[in-house]
C-alpha cells in the first residue's frame, strides 16, 4: 500500500533544544541593545525590492518556459541558425544546402488547428513562387511518431519537405512557444521576417516576397554553423 | 534626498507587483484544479469525487472526445495506491465551437469552468486512515490564433477510508421469538 500518512498518524514532533536557540535569538531584536534597523538605508531597500522582482519575474518565466534553455531572440536581419533535420521521407536535410534561395521555415505540429488552416496556403506558396526560388521547409514538433505526421501531410497535399523537428533546433529559433511559427529567410541566409500564429495568407505572401527580393550572400558565413 | 521621504515597504511592495505584472504579461495557457475537499469513502463501496478546473481566459483546450483525430484529447491518468480502485471517469461534453482559425468545422473543447468526476472504490483490505491521492491531467491549449504544446496538470486529493458498518448478524439473544 502507497498511502503517505499511516493511518493512526505520527504525533507531530516537539519543538527541540533549536527551536529554543531560534526563539532566543528572535527575541534578541526585542532585546534593549543596538537596533541596526533603526538606520534603514533607502538604497539598499530599492536594491534588495529590485533583486526580488526580478527573481518573482524570471520564477514565472522559467516555470511558462518548462525548464527549456532560454531562446535567444532573434530578429531580422540576423543569420537563420543552420541545422541539419532528419527528412519525414528518409535522409536528411541541412538548411545551409538551400543557400541563395529563399527560405519559408514553418513550425508545427499535426495536433495544431491554426497550422491545419495554413498549411494549404503554404502549399499553394510553393507552387506559386517555387520557380522563383522559394523554398518551404516544415518542421514538425510533434511527439508522435512519422506515421502521423505522414498521414497528415498526404492529407494537407504537402508538396515541400518535411523534417522531423528536435526541441535544441525550436530552441535555436527562440523556443517556438506556440504554433504555427514561421521564419522566413533571404537569400542570403538571414531573417527578413516572421509570423507567429495563423496571420493571413496576404502576410505570408508579402513576407516570402520580402525573401525572395533579397541577394544571394557571396561570402559562405552567412548561414550560423550548425551545432 | 527625495528617496529617503519614500517609504521603503511601498517601494518593496511596487517593485514586486511590478515584477509580478511583467511577468504575467506573456501569454501563456494555464489550466488551474480548485482545492478538493476532503473525500470520505468507505470501504467496499464506490465514492464520486468531483474534481473542478478552470481554463486561463482567452484558451481552449480540445475535449476528452475531440472530433479530430490529430487532436490531443483532455484525459485524467490516476495513479491510485493498490487496493484503492479507479472506477469509471466521467468527462463532461465539450462545446461545440468555431474559430477562426476553423470557421467551418467546429471543435468540441472545454474553455472556462469544467468538472471531471471519478470513482474511487476502497477495497475491504484497505487500513482505514488518510491516502493522497495522484494524478495528472493532460490537455493541450490553443487561442484563437495559435497552439501550445501538451502539458500535464498534476492533480492530488485527499481520501479518508472508513471502515463500512458491521454487518447485521442474527443474534439469537435478541431475536423476539426467543423467551425466557
Amino acid at each position: 500500500m502507497s498511502n503517505v500518512e499511516q493511518p493512526d498518524g505520527t504525533p507531530d514532533p516537539q519543538p527541540g533544544p533549536g527551536d529554543e536557540l531560534n526563539k532566543s535569538s528572535n527575541g534578541g531584536a526585542q532585546s534593549p541593545g543596538p537596533v541596526h534597523g533603526s538606520g534603514r538605508n533607502p538604497l539598499a531597500l530599492v536594491v534588495v525590492a529590485v533583486i526580488a522582482a526580478a527573481m518573482v519575474y524570471f520564477g514565472f518565466h522559467m516555470a511558462r518556459r518548462s525548464g527549456s534553455d532560454a531562446p535567444s531572440i532573434l530578429g531580422k536581419s540576423t543569420p537563420a541558425p543552420d541545422f541539419t533535420l532528419e527528412k519525414l521521407n528518409g535522409g536528411n536535410l541541412k538548411l545551409s544546402d538551400l543557400r541563395g534561395k529563399a527560405v519559408l521555415l514553418n513550425f508545427w505540429a499535426t495536433w495544431c488547428g491554426p497550422c491545419k488552416i495554413e498549411t494549404p496556403w503554404l502549399v499553394e506558396m510553393q507552387n506559386q513562387y517555387g520557380n522563383q526560388g522559394l523554398q518551404v521547409i516544415g518542421v514538425a514538433m510533434d511527439d508522435s511518431g512519422k506515421d502521423e505526421i505522414s498521414k497528415f501531410a498526404k492529407d494537407m497535399g504537402v508538396n515541400y519537405p518535411v523534417l522531423l523537428g528536435k526541441e535544441a533546433v525550436g530552441d535555436e529559433y527562440g523556443g517556438v512557444p506556440a504554433l504555427p511559427e514561421s521564419f522566413f529567410i533571404g537569400r542570403d541566409g538571414k531573417i527578413v521576417d516572421r509570423i507567429i500564429g495563423l496571420k493571413g495568407k496576404a502576410e505570408i505572401e508579402d513576407a516570402i516576397k520580402k525573401a525572395l527580393k533579397t541577394e544571394a550572400a557571396t561570402s559562405a558565413a552567412a548561414l550560423q554553423p550548425s551545432k | 534626498m527625495m528617496l529617503a521621504r519614500i517609504n521603503p515597504r511601498f517601494v518593496c511592495c511596487v517593485a514586486l507587483l511590478c515584477g509580478a505584472a511583467w511577468a504575467q504579461s506573456g501569454k501563456s495557457p494555464s489550466v488551474s484544479i480548485a482545492p478538493v475537499p476532503l473525500v470520505t469513502a468507505q470501504r467496499t463501496e464506490q465514492t464520486m469525487v468531483r474534481l473542478d478546473f478552470r481554463v486561463a481566459s482567452g484558451f481552449h483546450i480540445n475535449s476528452n472526445a475531440p472530433k479530430s483525430e490529430f487532436l490531443i484529447p483532455t484525459a485524467l491518468k490516476m495513479d491510485l495506491p493498490t487496493d484503492i480502485v479507479l472506477g469509471k471517469i466521467e468527462y463532461p461534453e465539450g462545446q461545440d465551437l468555431a474559430f477562426p482559425f476553423s470557421p467551418d468545422e467546429k471543435l468540441s473543447v472545454y474553455s472556462g469552468d469544467f468538472a471531471i468526476n471519478l470513482a474511487v472504490h476502497p477495497l475491504k483490505s484497505v487500513v482505514p486512515g488518510k491516502y493522497v491521492m495522484h494524478g495528472v491531467l493532460r490537455y493541450q491549449a490553443c487561442d484563437n490564433a495559435q497552439c501550445f504544446p501538451p502539458k500535464t496538470l498534476p492533480v492530488s486529493f485527499d481520501v479518508k477510508v472508513v471502515k463500512e458498518p458491521p454487518a447485521h448478524h442474527a443474534n439469537p439473544a435478541q431475536s423476539p421469538h426467543v423467551h425466557n
